[in-house]
C-alpha cells in the first residue's frame, strides 16, 4: 500500500481548512424564519417527543455533520492516490521495448498482444515519478525510436499510443544496441570526442511473445532487462507458409498451385482452405493437421493466364495476417531478344522459325551496336530478356540473361583455357531444361577453349580438355557460355564453320531450349512473393524512367530509376498484391505474403537469452498499481447520497 | 363591517335559530319567572296537584268545582316556571386572534348564536370573557329586545392579555355562583392546562359545554422549512425544522390532546365539542349542538 501525493502543501492546507469550516458553520445556527403561532405548546410537546423518542432524531443533525466531514475525507484519501504497486518501477530511467512484429497481432490476449503491451508499458509509464525519464523503442525485424528520454509521461503515452503493428519478423539485435547505445554510452554508435557521458544505468523492459533469435555475444552493460512476456501458451493457429503457383510438369501450359499449412496448436484439426480467383471462389480443399505438423494442398488451375489468387482458411487461429496468402499469374509477353552478331546465319534461321518467333521477338544487331546509347540504355533497364553475343562481348554485362557464343562475359567472373583443337564432347547435362532432347554425339568443334566457369555453375556440355558449354546465376540473370564459336573468322577475315552443330537436328532444338527457358519467366506463371519489409527489385518492361505501384489498400508509389539500373521498393508493409503500373504497358503485379514460420508459430517464449545472460519472464502481471482512487470516489459519492437523503427527509414533506 | 363573516347573527341564522331553545339536562331555580318549570311549585297554567286548604292560603287558587262536588275545599297547586341562566364564556386571549375567520369572531358567533335562542325563550343570558376581573359582571341579557344589546356587546370584546384559562374560569367562578348552562368557548391551549379550569366549572354544578375552537392552520400546519415558532401569548420561541415526521408527530400530538380534552369531559359529565373554524356556525348550532342536546 503505497501513496502518491497530487496536491501541493498549499493546496493540502486549503483542503484541511475545510473541515473546521464546515464544524464552524454548524456551530452557526441556522437562521431560522420566524413565525408567530397561536400557541406552542403542542410544538413544543411534539419536539419533545421527537428528542425524546427517537436517537435517531436526535442523531441526525449531527450525523449531517458527520457525513460531511467524512466526504472531505474520503476526499483527502482519493486525492493521497493510494493503491497497490503491482509491479513495481525500480530506478529511475526506463527503456520500454515494444515488439511490433506480425506475432505481435494475435487476438490471444484481447485485444491483441500489441495494444496489451502498450496497455502495460502504459501502466509503468503512469508510475513513473517526477523526474523519472523513459524512452519508447518499437522493434520488429528493425528498430525505431519512438521517443527519446523524457520525462513527460504525457508524451510518452501519446508516443505509445502511435505505435502500430506491423506484418514484419522480429529481430531483438538492433533494439538492443539502440537501448545500449543509451545506456552505455561507450558503446554509442557517433560518439564525438567532446561528448564524455557517464553510462547511467537504466531499466529496460521487453514487452515481446519473445518470438525471436536469442541475440548471442551481447553484453547488457548498465541495462537492467526485465522480459514482460504476452500472450497464452497455448495459443492455437494456424498458418499458410507457403502458397505459389507452377507449370505441370507434364503439361507446361497447366498452372498447379501449391499451399503449404503449418498448425502450431497442440490439437489436431482439419483445416479448410478456399482458394478464390480475382475474389471468385474456385476451389476448397480440406487439410489434414496433426499438432504442431503441415501439410499441403494443391490446386490444378488448368489453361490459367492471368489473375490474382486468393488462398484463404477458416481455422486459422489467433493470429489472422498468416489465415490467407496471394499469388499473381500475369499475362505472358513475348520476351525481347538481342542477338549481337558480326554474321551468323545458322542461328539467325534458327531464330526465324515459327515456333521462335511464337516465344520472342528477335533483334539482331551488329557488335557495332554495343556502343551505342540505345543499347546501353535498354541493356541497363532490363529490357532484354536474353541477349546472345556471338563473337563480341561487350563492356559491361546487361541486365538480361545472356548466351555468349565463342566468348567470354567481361567482368573476369568467368575464365577459360587456350583454345584447344578439336575437343571431344564426352558427356552433355539433358537433365537440364536447356539440353532437353539435344544429341551431340555427332557434332564435332574445330577448336574450342575449354571454360572454367565461376562457383554455382553448372556445366552442360563437357569434352575431354573441360567444360564447353556451362550456365551460371549472376544477381537474378543467368549467363551461359558456350566455348566454342559456330562461324569463327580467320585470320584473313574470312568466314569459317567452326563446327557442324547447325548442320544438325539438335541445333535449331537447343535454340527452342533457349527461348524456352530464358523465356519462362515472362510465360504466364506466378509472380515473385515477397515477405513484408522486404526490398523488391522492380523491372521495367518498356524502359520507363518512373513506376508506379498501388499498394492493396490503394496508397500510391511513385518510383524512379535508381542509377540508371533497377527499381527497388521498399514499402511492403501491407500484406497482399501490389499493383505495378507502366505507362503503355499491361498492370503487372506481385505479392506480400507473412510466410515466416517463426512469426506463425506464436505461442510465447517464457524464457529468452541475451548474450550469456538467461531473462526470465515475469510469471504474472499484476498491474502496475491497483489504484483505490476509484472505489474512494465512488464511496463519496454514496455518502452525498446518503446526505441528500437524510437532509431531504428532513426538509421535505 | 359589511361583510358576512363580520355579522354576527344575520337574518336567515335567526330565522333558523327561531325554532330552537336552549335545553338544560338539570333543572335549575332560576330569580325571575321564566319559561321553564321549576321544582317550586308556583303560578303557570301547568297543573302539578291539590293539597287541602290551610287558613290564609290564597283563595283564589280554591278548586271551586272540587268544593261543590265533595265540599271541603282543595287548593290547586301549579307548576312554577323559571327563567334558565346562560352563559358564554370567552377566551378573548390573543392566540384566539388567528385564524380565518379568526376564533374570536368565530367564538363570537357562536355565542350570539346561543345567546339569540336564549334570549327569544326568555332565558337570561349573561357574555362573560376569561380576561373579564372577578369583581366585574357583564350585563344580563333577557328577552327578546335585548339581542341587539347583546350583538353590541359581543362586538365590543377585543382580544386582551388575559391570565391563565384556570384564572379566568375561577373569575368567572366567582362572579356567578349560580346555576345555569355554561358553554366555555376556548382553544383550551393554556400551557398549565386546561383540567383545573373544567374542575371549577364541575364545581358550580353547573351544565357544562366546552366547545374548542381551533383554526385550520391549527388542525392541519401548512407550515416547511427551518422556522423559529413565537408563541403569541408568552413569546415563547420553539425552533423546528418542519419535516414529514415532526409534522406526523404534530398531527399525533394534537390527536392526543382532542381526545385527552373529550376525555375528560365526558368523565366528569361535561359536554366536549371540537369546532374548525371553517365550519360555519348555523351548521354547528343546527346539527352538532343539536345531537349533542344543548338545543332542541
Amino acid at each position: 500500500m503505497s501513496t502518491l501525493n497530487m496536491l501541493s502543501w498549499w493546496q493540502w492546507s486549503l483542503l484541511g481548512a475545510i473541515p473546521p469550516a464546515i464544524v464552524l458553520l454548524y456551530f452557526l445556527k441556522l437562521r431560522r424564519t420566524p413565525l408567530e403561532v397561536p400557541s406552542t405548546y403542542l410544538w413544543r410537546k411534539s419536539i419533545e417527543d421527537l428528542h425524546v423518542n427517537s436517537i435517531w432524531q436526535r442523531l441526525r443533525t449531527s450525523m449531517l455533520l458527520l457525513l460531511q466531514i467524512l466526504l472531505i475525507v474520503i476526499a483527502m484519501l482519493a486525492l493521497l492516490r493510494p493503491g497497490w504497486s503491482g509491479n513495481k518501477l525500480n530506478g529511475d530511467r526506463f527503456i520500454f521495448l515494444i515488439d511490433t512484429s506480425a506475432s505481435m497481432s494475435a487476438n490471444d490476449v484481447a485485444p491483441t498482444r500489441l495494444e496489451e503491451a502498450k496497455r502495460r508499458a502504459g501502466e509503468l509509464i503512469g508510475q513513473m515519478a517526477s523526474g523519472d525519464v523513459a524512452m519508447i523503442v518499437s522493434f520488429s525485424d528493425s528498430a525505431r525510436v519512438e521517443q527519446q528520454f523524457t520525462d513527460n509521461r504525457r508524451e510518452l503515452l501519446r508516443q505509445l499510443q502511435a505505435i502500430q503493428p506491423t506484418n514484419r519478423g522480429t529481430a531483438l539485435g538492433e533494439a538492443l544496441r539502440v537501448a545500449a547505445g543509451l545506456a552505455n554510452p561507450g558503446r554509442a554508435f557517433e560518439i564525438s570526442e567532446t561528448q564524455v557521458v557517464e553510462g547511467l544505468p537504466a531499466t529496460m523492459y521487453l514487452l515481446s511473445d519473445g518470438k525471436f533469435d536469442d541475440v548471442a555475444g551481447f553484453s547488457l552493460g548498465n541495462l537492467k532487462p526485465v522480459f514482460v512476456p504476452l500472450g497464452q501458451p497455448d495459443a492455437p493457429n494456424v498458418g499458410i507458409t507457403a502458397f505459389s503457383t507452377r507449370r505441370r510438369e507434364d503439361k507446361r501450359d497447366h498452372l498447379q498451385a501449391f499451399a503449404r499449412l503449418e498448425n502450431f496448436g497442440r490439437e489436431e484439426l482439419t483445416a479448410q482452405v478456399e482458394l478464390y480467383l480475382d475474389d471468385s471462389l474456385l476451389d476448397t480443399s480440406q487439410v489434414q493437421l496433426k499438432s504442431r505438423g503441415s501439410g499441403g494442398a494443391v490446386f490444378d488451375l488448368g489453361d490459367l493466364h492471368a489473375g490474382v489468387l486468393k488462398l484463404r482458411t477458416h481455422s486459422g487461429g489467433c493470429l489472422l495476417a498468416d489465415d490467407e496468402a496471394w499469388a499473381t499469374i500475369d499475362p505472358p509477353t513475348r520476351g525481347k531478344l538481342l542477338l549481337v552478331t558480326p554474321g551468323n546465319d545458322a542461328l539467325e534461321f534458327a531464330l526465324n522459325t515459327e515456333s521462335a518467333r511464337e516465344l520472342v521477338e528477335v533483334e539482331i544487331g551488329k557488335p557495332e551496336v554495343l556502343k551505342t546509347k540505345e543499347y546501353l540504355q535498354k541493356a541497363a533497364a532490363g529490357y532484354y530478356m536474353l541477349v546472345i553475343y556471338d563473337q563480341c562481348a561487350p563492356e559491361q554485362l546487361p541486365q538480361a540473361d545472356t548466351l555468349f557464343i565463342g566468348r567470354l562475359p567481361p567482368g573476369g567472373a568467368w575464365t577459360a583455357q587456350v583454345k584447344a583443337a578439336a575437343p571431344q564432347i564426352i558427356d552433355v547435362e539433358t537433365a537440364h531444361p536447356l539440353m532437353q532432347l539435344i544429341d551431340l554425339g555427332n557434332v564435332q568443334f574445330a577448336e574450342a577453349m575449354p571454360l572454367k566457369p565461376p562457383a554455382g555453375s553448372t556445366v552442360l556440355i563437357s569434352a575431354d580438355v573441360g567444360p564447353l558449354f556451362a550456365i551460371g546465376p549472376r544477381d537474378g540473370f543467368e549467363d551461359a557460355v558456350l566455348g566454342g564459336e559456330i562461324v569463327g573468322v580467320d585470320a584473313e577475315g574470312q568466314r569459317y564453320a567452326n563446327t557442324d552443330w547447325p548442320l544438325r537436328l539438335s541445333f535449331p532444338v537447343f535454340v527452342l531450349n533457349a527461348l524456352a527457358y530464358f523465356g519462362e519467366s515472362t510465360a504466364a506463371t506466378g509472380t515473385t512473393s515477397v515477405r513484408p519489409g522486404q526490398t523488391i527489385a522492380l523491372h521495367s518492361a518498356a524502359a520507363a524512367e518512373t513506376l508506379q505501384v498501388v499498394s492493396p489498400s490503394g496508397k500510391s508509389f511513385s518510383l524512379k530509376r535508381e542509377r540508371g539500373e533497377n527499381f527497388s521498393f521498399s514499402g511492403t508493409d501491407e500484406l497482399g498484391v501490389y499493383r505495378i503500373d507502366e505507362p503503355s504497358l499491361p498492370p503487372r503485379r506481385f505479392a506480400v505474403n507473412l510466410f515466416d514460420g517463426s512469426e506463425s508459430d506464436i505461442v510465447p517464449r517464457p524464457d529468452i537469452h541475451i548474450g550469456y545472460n538467461e531473462v526470465h519472464g515475469q510469471a504474472g502481471w499484476e498491474g502496475a498499481r491497483r489504484e483505490l482512487w476509484k472505489p474512494l470516489l465512488l464511496g463519496a459519492l454514496v455518502v452525498l447520497c446518503c446526505e441528500w437523503y437524510i437532509y431531504s427527509r428532513r426538509v421535505h414533506l | 363591517m359589511s361583510t358576512t363573516s363580520d355579522v354576527l347573527l344575520t337574518p336567515e341564522l335567526m330565522t333558523q335559530l327561531e325554532r330552537l331553545e336552549l335545553v338544560s339536562r338539570k333543572i335549575f331555580r332560576g330569580r325571575l319567572k321564566g319559561e321553564r318549570r321549576s321544582t317550586r311549585k308556583g303560578q303557570s297554567v301547568e297543573f302539578a296537584d291539590f293539597r287541602s286548604y290551610v287558613p290564609g292560603d290564597d283563595l283564589r287558587f280554591i278548586d271551586w268545582n272540587t268544593y261543590a262536588r265533595l265540599d271541603r275545599l282543595f287548593l290547586k297547586l301549579f307548576f312554577e316556571e323559571e327563567d334558565l341562566h346562560f352563559y358564554a364564556l370567552l377566551d378573548a386571549s390573543p392566540s384566539m386572534q388567528f385564524g380565518t375567520p379568526t376564533k374570536l369572531h368565530y367564538a363570537k358567533q357562536l355565542a350570539a348564536a346561543l345567546g339569540f335562542i336564549g334570549l327569544i325563550r326568555s332565558d337570561r343570558v349573561r357574555i362573560e370573557t376569561l380576561g373579564q376581573p372577578a369583581g366585574r359582571r357583564a350585563p344580563a341579557f333577557r328577552g327578546r329586545q335585548s339581542v341587539w344589546r347583546m350583538v353590541e356587546h359581543l362586538r365590543s370584546i377585543e382580544p386582551n392579555e388575559s391570565g391563565s384559562l384556570a384564572q379566568g374560569v375561577k373569575n368567572f367562578c366567582i362572579r356567578n355562583p349560580g346555576k345555569g348552562i355554561v358553554l366555555l368557548i376556548s382553544d383550551l391551549m393554556d400551557k398549565q392546562g386546561y383540567d383545573a379550569a373544567l374542575k371549577y366549572l364541575l364545581s358550580q354544578r353547573m351544565d357544562v359545554y366546552v366547545i374548542q375552537v381551533l383554526s385550520s392552520e391549527e388542525l392541519v400546519p401548512e407550515i416547511r422549512g427551518d422556522l423559529k415558532l413565537v408563541d403569541c401569548e408568552d413569546n415563547d420561541v420553539a425552533e423546528i425544522s418542519a419535516s414529514a415526521p415532526l409534522l406526523q408527530r404534530y398531527q399525533k400530538t394534537l390527536a392526543a390532546f382532542v381526545d385527552g380534552a373529550r376525555e375528560f369531559c365526558s368523565h366528569r359529565g361535561m359536554n366536549y365539542l371540537l369546532a374548525n373554524n371553517q365550519l360555519p356556525v348555523d351548521q354547528l348550532v343546527s346539527s352538532y349542538l343539536r345531537k349533542r342536546g344543548l338545543v332542541r
